[in-house]
């Protein structure tokens, strides 16, 4: 006998938490299935940017990669509005302050990247204008005078990485939602008109085989999508990145903004504990399996040049930084796909199964949800997901066990 | 950058000094690295040059003296006092270093005795502050590294243990040997391990007034008294220190009650008194608790080994309660799971200065063997015979004074502050337990609570974390898990990250 629900949700980030709320919310029965514990990995080591400017990485490969990357805008929008009322459909706290967010320029060229960069969004419909340096200070006196230039844009901020994801799974549970952790998916068969999801829980009396039944299946497996397509001989192929964070001892709030930089990867926030949390995406060494590829299951290990050139980033633009105490940094992976743009909609061939990830999926994990759960109840999401749609890689490559 | 040098040991403590004194004889070029001023560590530790006088080591070491000045002396031997050691990162191939200048600098190891795969081969850059600028910081190249970083003392959160003139043993003990500071004047002492009477008898000394020791365990049964038999041979010395200490208690007329534990310390902005009750043979407290006045409360129930640069380096640990907590897994040659990187002393379990000294000895010779060194199997079998030796002893004190941690952890009411960097009490981790049925390790409990995210790396909380986990899931406390540790393992300024880079001009 296997238990029979409305969805299953695989994985337990801030993707799967938010789709396993919004799915109770529509009164769905739902179990939402962890292998590890929840929000262990990039929804809980991720810096917890809400950014809807384009970042460094998007702009830092030319105006092609730029203009690319800027028609995710839509999914931005949707989501700045969606973060700006989950806590209070949820009921509990998610730590987001929108108090705005700057991309600071302190070359020449960078103004000009920025200039060009504004005009883009503001083509797209985001809100966001270009400050002097001086316009840029009287807004947040703790930047230093090498800031020539900054794009300001009000919806941006943060949420709290630590809570987020954990708030919206106890919101799944207070609806009737099943969370099981220490629960890996082993496989994913088609079974009548759903699916058959086979596990295995662990605990320290052994390990006990599950099969669970549901009409759809979720993917939101982060990092380990690619490998849930393989369970189902579909390529999802995604690219895995480990990126470096630190964070200070709390100290008096001085930096109420989201601090980004046109010209180096630096992120820059201060959180409601009073912690200064700097990152950016300054690169860690994945570790490689046995067959060459990257082993998503080893720590990653830490660059020093990422240690050098990250605090540099961040002393350069906010000087009060360099005699804080650094009490940790760490490295979390997440991931991106061949043409940067995320995988969202129903998995090729699959009817029943639906993926996302890629990107910033920490901002757009809730529309990500949104999205998907529209898709599955047949009604039409908030947004044109044509550019998203994971089909489009499966026409390019078949991949078959 | 300076050439590389075949062995970096962190700590100079016996297990360190004996680790560089072997491998120095044996032929190595080593550096010791301390972030204190001077050899010793914990139990071989002096007052500094300036307070003149003789060197005072502790009678029950004979070896001690000589140890250190051999060491001290050895044209092998590089010192570097006064620096931490904030993190350990492997050298690989296309991980170029700080500047990205000398990606290609690493260390020869076309020695062909260095056979281990991985990261051993490329060697570690070795972190550290830099004694002379707390905006600076250092670095040094190693083909090996031993970890030789002792222990702290165990933390017991009790109602009131914030206040100020509640401390723990080693500490107390440390401003007693290193500045001839006697901490407070009125003092009751509570814990279960031995150190806590040497305490005692060295505060009577300097001065202070004990009002009471109080003992958890209860008198020690005939049963147990024969089981200890085999630890007296070649520890008459170390007994007798502590029966000396006993009896001087005694003639002072110090009050010693076994069986007792404090329940609550009281004082307004300081200690003023403490709460003591009885306790059964479990350590859970039985009748109505008394108070004692003091103006200070020392805790002693034993030791953790400071395992935070073991665990940032990725290597794997055991649980094991009676050697202190979590321990770094090695193998014979103290070598632990991550190729290149050994263990030495109190990291390896918690056992005294003894068998640290063995194992730092045994350690230095296996690392030199592994580099191509020629070392006397006889060297080796010695060093192996010692620990043996000092086994017996610490095994039986290992059993003997075994903390009782879940009777322990239920001296902390709801009120009581669990994480003290960060201000967590034992409601708030109660509660997101009761709250999250899907939250089963400390590591989850640490991110959601803040608990074990101070400044301190949860060195104060971890083990009353899972042990509160544990309970809550009805789990072992090694299920439950410990914390993960991150560079930089004692909290450094974002300044010195930048100045880990070879040359300032390439500073992005
Ligand atoms: C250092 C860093 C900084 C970042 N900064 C930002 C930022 O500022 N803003 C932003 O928007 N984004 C940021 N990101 C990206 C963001 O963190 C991720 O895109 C997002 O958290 C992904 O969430 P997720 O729930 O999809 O995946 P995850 O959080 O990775 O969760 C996936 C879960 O699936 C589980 N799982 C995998 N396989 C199985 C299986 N077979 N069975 C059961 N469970 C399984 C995993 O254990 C994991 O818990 C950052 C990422 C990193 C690493
Ligand atoms: C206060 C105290 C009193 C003790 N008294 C006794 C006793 O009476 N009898 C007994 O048998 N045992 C005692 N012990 C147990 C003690 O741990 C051992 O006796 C012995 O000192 C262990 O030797 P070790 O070399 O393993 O570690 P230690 O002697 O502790 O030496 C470790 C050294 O490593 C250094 N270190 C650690 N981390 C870093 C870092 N990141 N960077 C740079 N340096 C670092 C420390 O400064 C220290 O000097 C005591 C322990 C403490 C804490």
């Amino acid at each position: 006998m296997s238990e029979r629900y409305d969805s299953i949700v695989v994985g337990g980030g801030l993707l799967g938490a938010a789709l396993a709320w919004m799915l109770a919310r529509e009164g769905a029965r739902v179990a939402l299935l962890e292998r590890d514990q929840l929000n262990q990995h990039a929804s809980g080591q991720n810096a917890g940017s809400l950014h809807f400017q384009l970042e460094y990485r998007m702009v830092e490969h030319g105006w092609e990669s730029a203009r690319t990357a800027a028609e995710a805008m839509p999914l931005h929008l949707e989501a700045a509005r969606e973060w700006a009322a989950l806590g209070d459909e949820l009921g509990e706290s998610l730590g987001v302050a929108q108090q705005g967010g700057f991309m600071l320029a302190e070359t020449a060229e960078q103004v000009e990247v920025l200039r060009r960069k504004t005009a883009l969004e503001q083509e797209w419909g985001l809100d966001v204008r270009l400050l002097d340096g001086d316009e840029a200070r009287r807004l947040a006196p703790y930047l230093s005078d090498s800031v020539l230039a900054a794009a300001f844009c009000p919806l941006e901020g943060k949420a709290d990485t630590r809570i987020a994801g954990p708030a919206l799974a106890r919101g799944a549970l207070r609806l009737g939602a099943e969370v099981r952790t220490r629960t890996e998916v082993v496989d994913l068969v088609p079974a009548g008109s759903g699916w058959a999801v086979h596990a295995v829980e662990r605990s320290e009396a052994g390990e006990r085989r599950l099969r669970l039944e549901a009409d759809t299946v979720m993917l939101a497996a982060g990092v380990w999508t690619t490998r849930l397509g393989q369970l189902l001989d579909v390529s999802l192929p995604t690219i895995p990145l480990a990126l470096m964070m630190s964070v200070s001892a709390p100290t008096a709030p001085f930096v109420p903004h989201l601090v980004q930089h046109a010209g180096t990867k630096l992120s820059l926030k201060q959180t409601g504990n009073g912690t200064v949390l700097i990152g950016g995406g300054w690169p860690a060494r994945l570790p490689l399996a046995a067959d060459g590829t990257p082993d998503l299951d080893s720590r990653p290990t830490l660059l020093q040049s990422s240690l050098v050139g990250n605090a540099a980033a961040a002393i350069g633009v906010v000087p009060r930084t360099a005699s804080l105490p650094i009490v940790r940094s760490w490295v979390g992976t997440t991931t991106v796909t061949p043409d940067q743009l995320p995988l969202v909609g129903q998995v090729p061939g699959r009817p029943g199964v639906f993926v996302a990830t890629g990107g910033s999926a920490f901002t757009l994990g809730p529309s990500f949800a949104r999205s998907l759960i529209a898709l599955a109840d047949g009604r039409p999401p908030g947004i044109d997901l044509h550019p998203y749609d994971p089909a489009r890689f499966e026409r390019l490559s078949h991949a078959r066990r | 950058m300076s050439a590389a040098h075949d062995l970096v040991v962190v700590g100079a403590g016996p297990a360190g000094a004996a680790a560089a004194l072997a491998a120095a004889d044996a032929g190595l070029d080593v550096l010791v690295v301390d972030e204190q001023r001077a050899a010793g560590g914990q139990i071989l530790r002096t007052t500094p040059p300036e307070f003149g006088g003789r060197r005072k080591l502790p009678t029950g070491y004979p070896w001690a003296g000589e140890l250190l000045d051999r060491a001290r002396s050895h044209p092998g031997i590089a010192w570097r006092h006064g620096a931490t050691v904030f993190g350990i990162l492997p050298v690989t191939a296309d991980a170029s270093s700080a500047g990205g200048a000398d990606a290609s600098a690493g260390p020869g190891s076309a020695d062909g005795a260095d056979a281990s795969a991985g990261p051993a081969s490329a060697g570690f850059d070795v972190l550290t502050s830099d004694p002379a600028d707390p905006a600076g910081s250092g670095r040094v190249r190693a083909r090996r590294v031993l970890i030789a970083s002792g222990a702290y003392d165990m933390p017991v959160a009790i109602p009131g243990w914030t206040l100020p003139g509640v401390m723990m043993a080693g500490a107390v003990q440390g401003f007693l040997k290193s500045q001839r500071l006697r901490v407070a004047d009125r003092v009751v002492l509570a814990g279960s391990h031995p150190l806590l009477l040497i305490v005692a008898d060295q505060l009577l000394a300097a001065g202070a007034r004990i009002e009471e020791v109080a003992i958890a365990r209860g008198i020690p049964s005939p049963v147990e008294l024969l089981r200890a038999l085999p630890a007296v041979p070649g520890h008459v010395r170390l007994l007798g220190e502590l029966a000396g200490c006993v009896l001087r208690l005694l003639r002072a007329g110090v009050r010693i009650s076994t069986g007792t534990v404090p329940t609550e310390v009281l004082g307004d902005g300081r200690v003023q008194g403490v709460r003591l009750a009885r306790a059964d043979r479990g350590w859970r407290q039985t009748g109505p608790a008394r108070t004692v006045e003091a103006d200070a409360l020392v805790l002693g129930y034993g030791f953790h080994p400071s395992t935070e640069l073991a665990r940032q380096l990725g290597c794997a640990l055991d649980w094991d309660s009676a050697q202190g907590g979590w321990i770094v897994r090695h193998d014979a040659q103290l070598e632990t799971t991550v190729p290149g990187v050994h263990v030495a002393g109190e990291p390896s379990g918690v056992a005294g200065a003894e068998q640290s000294r063995a194992e730092g000895e045994l350690a230095g010779l296996t690392i030199a063997a592994a580099l191509g060194r020629p070392v006397p199997e006889r060297a080796l079998a010695g060093a192996r015979r010692r620990i043996r030796s000092a086994s017996r002893f610490s095994g039986v004190v290992q059993r003997m004074f075994a903390p009782r941690r879940e009777a322990l952890l239920e001296l902390a009411t709801p009120a009581t502050e669990i994480c003290r960097c960060e201000t967590v009490t034992r409601s708030t981790i109660d509660g997101f337990l009761d709250e999250n049925p899907f939250a089963g390790t400390a590591d989850a409990v640490k991110l959601a609570c803040r608990s074990g995210m101070g400044p301190c790396q949860g060195r104060y909380c971890e083990s009353a974390v899972a042990g509160l986990v544990a309970k809550a899931r009805g789990t072992g406390v090694g299920e439950a898990g410990r914390f993960a540790a991150h560079i930089p393992v004692k909290p450094v300024p974002l300044q010195a990250y930048v100045a880990l880079a070879d040359d300032p001009a390439e500073v992005p």
